[in-house]
């Protein structure tokens, strides 16, 4: 009996350290997505709670990206419309209209988003500051006008539509969609938590803190910039090539400075260094519409009052909780544990006498 | 038109490169005549760029575009001063200037509609009593916003006064349609005659709008500037634009100046937003957008630190537009844009900004 | 064109050498950790197998009557766990009573009754555990016998166990010695060639030779810094001995910022030259290299107004220290390698050394935002120290610190000079520090040199006194 004892301890301590391992809560972040996933396909989850999982999963890629550069790196850019736009494109042009093989088409996208990340980090070599931000902005503008007026590879302001996506000729329906965004969605998170914790997150950090520190400690600034904006522009184009696989509809109009803004707000609202924190944030500003305000009526019959609710939230979280809502979620969590242990306190006191444990 | 460009430009890389590798890569003071080379090469290029595309297009077309597009040049400069305003008194890109303007200009459009119907006045009284409105609804927004959000937010950083100011463009565009209603609304001009006058050979025709935009935005500017320079507010203003406790320190209400900053601002951006509506279109949640992108270009154009340059790269811009409209209309947006974004690599810090060194 | 050909081929084979030894210094540095790690969990798994062992034994013994440590251990806790449990509901009777009393509803014949039931319940709890740990249930002789070949028999295997698992350990060790060992012979052999190479290269080379003496190492000559129209640093020339502690004294606004700003680049010096010897084989000129570069040819820095990065622990602003060491690249970052988890490893046992070093150990986890000003200054410190350098220019390390803190400064600096053999270049204003650590004092005032020279001949100079330290009074 107690070697038996023994052993399940044993084997407790074995699995507890996975669970110790520090990207344990994702992957089973992942399952419960996954679990989800077929429960709404049972017909067990509604489907448009599911919808917004699947968008702020999309949607969160692109936050990732853009919070490695604005809250590692500290570069503005508001340039995400665009790139996310540019992926939607590439895997509909060259999938779709071409239709290439899903190798060649994700190389040619691959490739050519780190073209167009070092394209921008070469430019922001020479602008600093808020005039990059601005100077971006003035990209995803360019990037809408082509999109508007390069009929043959965007069909124009009609939008492009991509109908069917396959892997080596098996067409994959909408549902094993979804488990393809999940998939890449854990990758994603994976590969950020890897680069936070890497030199050159830490490199990062550095050039945002303190540039003359990191100059004299061997960081090549122009470098690491270099680096910060192909990492945002991969992800961005990423992001853009599952929301074209999942929503299968791209329209030039969508990709323009209040998408930037809204992807801003997400970073910003959910905390910009911690990956729980840009998710959540995600899920708030894009994700609770779907989710939970369609089942208000005030919210159907306005449909831009989601709009006031996420300005109100990006103005009260820089001013009162500049960490984001998880740090404000954590410091609510300490201080009601704070509070039980205090009414744990008394109530010893109450039970067992005043000088008791 | 795309092709002289280019010309241009390679021309004047060429140039650059070759007096850089030539004569200037053993002598010490490299970067202070780099930097004369570029602002020559600038002037230069920009002339000549300017020459070739007029003589290509004639000057008599070019005189009566840009006429056609004085408006459109009267509120981009509005609504610069407005940002550059804001700029040096908070240090923060106001991204809701273009959103205050608009909810000034509902506003107006609303009272002009109320003024139809039910008072008796002539039109220019009616127009004329609605673009005051603008601006004192767009000024009392511009207030409220600093009062209430700005200086409550003291100890944020710029970087998060800007991202609350983007979180007002999401507040203010969601706020518009429930207060003022989903249906776009129409501010009628001034008048919509045309004066036609003759300049050697050519007659040229100046729509009236377009006069008046000019004698007001003119004013407007002239009050503004000169205020700046030779009244003790204008004082207060750039002493808190260089150093804002120093500044409290020595006796300027900083208060007063930096919430006066904001509702002038707003309510320029107002006259901006009731001058725009007759010319480009109807009064929308989202019609002044591109008017605020290229007002944003041309503050970082001009720079930021002065309250000139970013009217230069507002004249420059306007000027490239109407050039670039006219020869290909579909790209036009495309190529002005891509035009500032290498003016803005050749001299990063605007054309007439300055760059700030920290001391380590 | 051969030269320039020898020059590249120059250049490649300095940078190749220069990788090899850092390899090499990694995997040397890395096998001490990994030898410590495999012993770690041997101990882990002897203990393991011992624990094994008694529990396997307990039950037998307890039959047995024999005395086993594991059971008597067992017993000891569950009397102690009973002890303590009715000392609780001892303590919480009392207070019943005593709030009965307080309100008045209290019976004399209840207290007594209440307490007698409570020690009743105590000697039940304490017979069952003494009753399931006693062997009297069980007929002894049987299972004596029983216990005895059981023990023989499981102590052996335990023994067998322990002795297989300590060979494998020790096998894994010695491969692993082994391993490293070739690697770092082979290594050691291209490295040798390299040399060669770059011994026949030099020869042929036209580099420009600075010829500096032996014992400098580090020569300015003429430098001259110019503002727009201030000339902050004025035909200034000195040189700085190797394994020296030199200090820089002058007013404020002397220019000695500017000067370690030149040295490292921040700055662009107008004009003069600021020759550095790197190593026996190379002297070079400071101006050919970027601001990034300059740690990479031995020089570190720390700065004025304390420049730490706020939003990394303590640990992690020495790992940023080490950056120029780390031979992984991205894709080894991105997919978190073996190869790249072990530079860690050494990198992060390096810098817990340097803490140890400095006393910074407790603050190892923490944000730097909010500690007190010497602690910020001696991370800063500690910071130069991850690597090799081969100088390292202090910015007014005393600045903010008292008497007893300056002290311990002295003694910190003096051990880093005698640990590690870098030469030290300090700017300070507390005199007391410059006169007793430093070998050469060189004064300086509005960008001219006053003097250079011992620390007690700048104490006499009269023009030092004059610009800078004081008249004597009367």
């Amino acid at each position: 009996m107690q070697m038996i004892n023994i052993y399940i301890k044993a084997l407790f301590k074995k699995l507890s350290r996975f669970s110790k391992h520090p990207y344990f809560g994702f992957v089973v972040f992942g399952i419960a997505l996954v679990i989800a996933q077929l429960f709404s396909m049972g017909g067990i989850l509604s489907q448009s709670v599911m919808t917004s999982f699947v968008l702020t999963m999309i949607y969160s890629v692109v936050a990732l990206g853009f919070a490695l550069l604005l809250g590692y790196a500290g570069l503005a850019s508001l340039g995400t419309a665009g790139f996310v736009g540019l992926g939607t494109y590439l895997i509909g042009h060259f999938s779709g209209t071409l239709g290439y093989p899903l190798i060649l088409t994700l190389l040619i996208s691959l490739g050519g988003a780190v073209l167009l990340g070092v394209i921008v980090g070469f430019i922001s070599l020479r602008i600093e500051g808020m005039y990059l931000a601005i100077i971006t902005l003035g990209l995803a503008e360019i990037m809408k006008e082509v999109f508007k007026s390069f009929s043959a590879f965007t069909n124009g302001v009609n939008g492009l539509s991509f109908r069917d996506f396959n892997i080596f000729g098996i067409a994959i329906s909408a549902n094993a969609v979804n488990f393809i965004v999940i998939i890449v969605f854990i990758l994603m998170i994976v590969a950020t938590l890897n680069i936070i914790k890497s030199p050159t997150g830490r490199a990062f950090l550095a050039m945002k803190n303190s540039d003359s520190a990191a100059q004299s400690m061997g960081i090549a600034l122009l470098k690491y910039r270099l680096i910060a904006f192909i990492i945002a522009t991969l992800y961005a184009v990423i992001g853009g090539m599952l929301y074209m696989i999942n929503q299968e509809f791209s329209i030039p109009q969508k990709w323009s400075l209040d998408f930037s803004l809204n992807i801003l707000a997400a970073v910003i609202v959910g905390g910009a260094q911690s990956v729980t924190g840009i998710i959540l944030g995600t899920f708030m500003i894009f994700g609770l519409n779907s989710a939970v305000l369609q089942n208000i009526d005030f919210f159907v019959q306005n449909p831009s009052a989601t709009w006031i609710l996420n300005g109100t939230l990006i103005i009260v979280v820089i001013m009162f909780y500049p960490g984001g809502l998880i740090r404000l979620l954590k410091t609510i969590v300490y201080k009601v544990k704070g509070w039980y242990l205090q009414l744990r306190h008394l109530w010893r006191i109450y039970r067992y006498g005043q000088d008791s444990k | 038109m795309i092709n002289n460009l280019l010309i241009v430009l390679v021309i004047s890389f060429a140039i650059y490169f070759l007096i850089d590798i030539l004569f200037l890569r053993k002598k010490s003071k490299r970067f202070i005549y780099r930097a004369r080379l570029v602002n020559v090469l600038f002037v230069l290029g920009i002339l000549s760029g300017f020459y070739i595309t007029i003589t290509q297009m004639t000057l008599y077309i070019f005189l009566q575009i840009f006429l056609l597009n004085i408006a459109e040049l009267c509120v981009l400069a509005l609504a610069t001063t407005g940002i550059v305003l804001i700029f040096k008194t908070s240090v923060t890109t106001n991204f809701a200037q273009g959103t205050m303007a608009t909810f000034g200009a509902f506003f107006a459009a609303k009272l002009l509609l109320y003024l139809t119907r039910f008072v008796d006045m002539s039109m220019t009284l009616k127009l004329i009593l609605a673009l005051c409105a603008s601006a004192f609804v767009a000024f009392l927004i511009g207030l409220f916003i600093d009062v209430v959000i700005i200086r409550n937010g003291k100890n944020v950083n710029s970087i998060g006064k800007q991202m609350i100011t983007m979180g007002l463009v999401l507040l203010l565009l969601g706020l518009m349609p429930l207060v003022y209603g989903l249906i776009p609304l129409t501010v009628e001009a001034f008048s919509y005659d045309v004066k036609i006058f003759t300049l050697g050979e050519m007659t040229l025709i100046l729509p009236d709008h377009n006069y008046y935009s000019l004698i007001i935005t003119v004013a407007i500017l002239l009050v503004l500037f000169i205020s700046l320079r030779f009244t003790k507010w204008g004082l207060g203003v750039r002493a808190t634009a260089s150093n804002e406790i120093v500044a409290g320190m020595m006796g300027v209400n900083t208060r007063i100046i930096t919430a006066m900053s904001w509702g002038i601002a707003g309510a320029l951006g107002g006259v901006a937003a009731f001058l725009y509506a007759p010319v480009g279109s109807q009064v929308s949640v989202s019609y002044m957008v591109p008017v605020q992108v290229n007002a944003f270009l041309a503050s970082v154009l001009g720079g930021f630190s002065t309250f000139g340059g970013p009217l230069v790269g507002v004249v420059l811009i306007n000027l490239f537009q109407s050039m670039a409209s006219f020869f290909n209309s579909v790209w036009s947006n495309v190529i002005v844009y891509t035009l500032v974004l290498i003016l803005v690599l050749a001299k990063p810090f605007g054309l007439f900004g300055k760059r700030t060194a920290k001391k380590v | 064109m051969a030269k320039i050909l020898n020059n590249l081929l120059l250049k490649v084979y300095l940078s190749r050498s220069v990788r090899l030894i850092e390899k090499k210094e990694l995997i040397e540095m890395y096998l001490p950790i990994s030898e410590k790690n495999i012993r770690f969990r041997q101990t882990r798994r002897q203990d393991f197998i011992d624990a094994q062992l008694k529990n396997s034994l307990m039950n037998f013994s307890i039959k047995a009557g024999e005395p086993s440590e594991l059971a008597t251990q067992t017993k000891l806790e569950c009397l102690v766990k009973i002890e303590d449990r009715f000392f609780w509901k001892q303590k919480a009777l009392e207070m019943t009573l005593k709030r009965k009393e307080k309100k008045g509803i209290l019976s004399s014949t209840e207290t007594v009754e209440k307490n007698k039931l409570l020690q009743e319940q105590k000697l039940q709890s304490l017979e069952k555990c003494e009753l399931q740990f006693s062997a009297n249930a069980y007929s002894e002789n049987r299972w004596k016998k029983e216990y005895h070949l059981k023990k023989e028999e499981l102590e052996t295997l335990a023994k067998l166990r322990k002795e297989s698992f300590d060979a494998k350990v020790e096998r894994k060790i010695s491969t692993q010695r082994n391993n490293a060992a070739t690697r770092v012979g082979k290594m050691n052999q291209k490295i040798e060639k390299m040399n060669l190479r770059l011994l026949n290269l030099k020869t042929h080379s036209t580099q420009h030779n600075y010829s500096i003496p032996e014992d400098v190492i580090l020569k300015i000559d003429h430098l001259n810094m110019r503002f727009g129209g201030l000339l902050a640093v004025d035909d200034l020339s000195f040189e700085v001995k190797k394994g020296e502690i030199f200090g820089l004294i002058g007013p404020n606004g002397a220019g000695k910022t500017t000067i370690f700003n030149c040295i490292t680049r921040f700055y662009r010096p107008t004009s003069g030259k600021m020759i550095f010897r790197k190593n026996d084989l190379e002297v070079i000129d400071l101006n050919e290299f970027q601001v990034h570069n300059i740690i990479r040819q031995g020089i570190v820095r720390t700065f004025q107004n304390v420049e730490l990065i706020w939003e990394l622990s303590v640990l992690d602003n020495l790992l940023v220290a080490a950056h120029t060491i780390y031979r992984s690249g991205f894709f080894s970052q991105l997919f978190q390698t073996r190869k790249f988890h072990q530079e860690e490893e050494v990198m992060k046992s390096k810098a817990i050394e340097v803490l140890k070093m400095l006393d910074l150990l407790p603050y190892q986890h923490v944000y730097p935002y909010g500690l007190p000003y010497g602690i910020l200054k001696k991370i800063e410190l500690a910071r130069t120290l991850m690597g090799k350098p081969q100088m390292i220019i202090l910015d007014e390390p005393a600045a903010g610190l008292n008497d007893a803190e300056t002290e311990n400064l002295e003694k910190i600096i003096k051990t880093i000079r005698d640990q590690t053999g870098a030469t030290i270049f300090l700017v300070e204003h507390d005199m007391g520090l410059v006169m007793d650590i430093c070998d050469t004092v060189c004064a300086i005032s509005f960008g001219k040199m006053l003097a250079i020279g011992k620390p007690s001949e700048i104490q006499s100079n009269p023009l030092v006194r004059s610009a800078y330290l004081g008249e004597e009074t009367e």
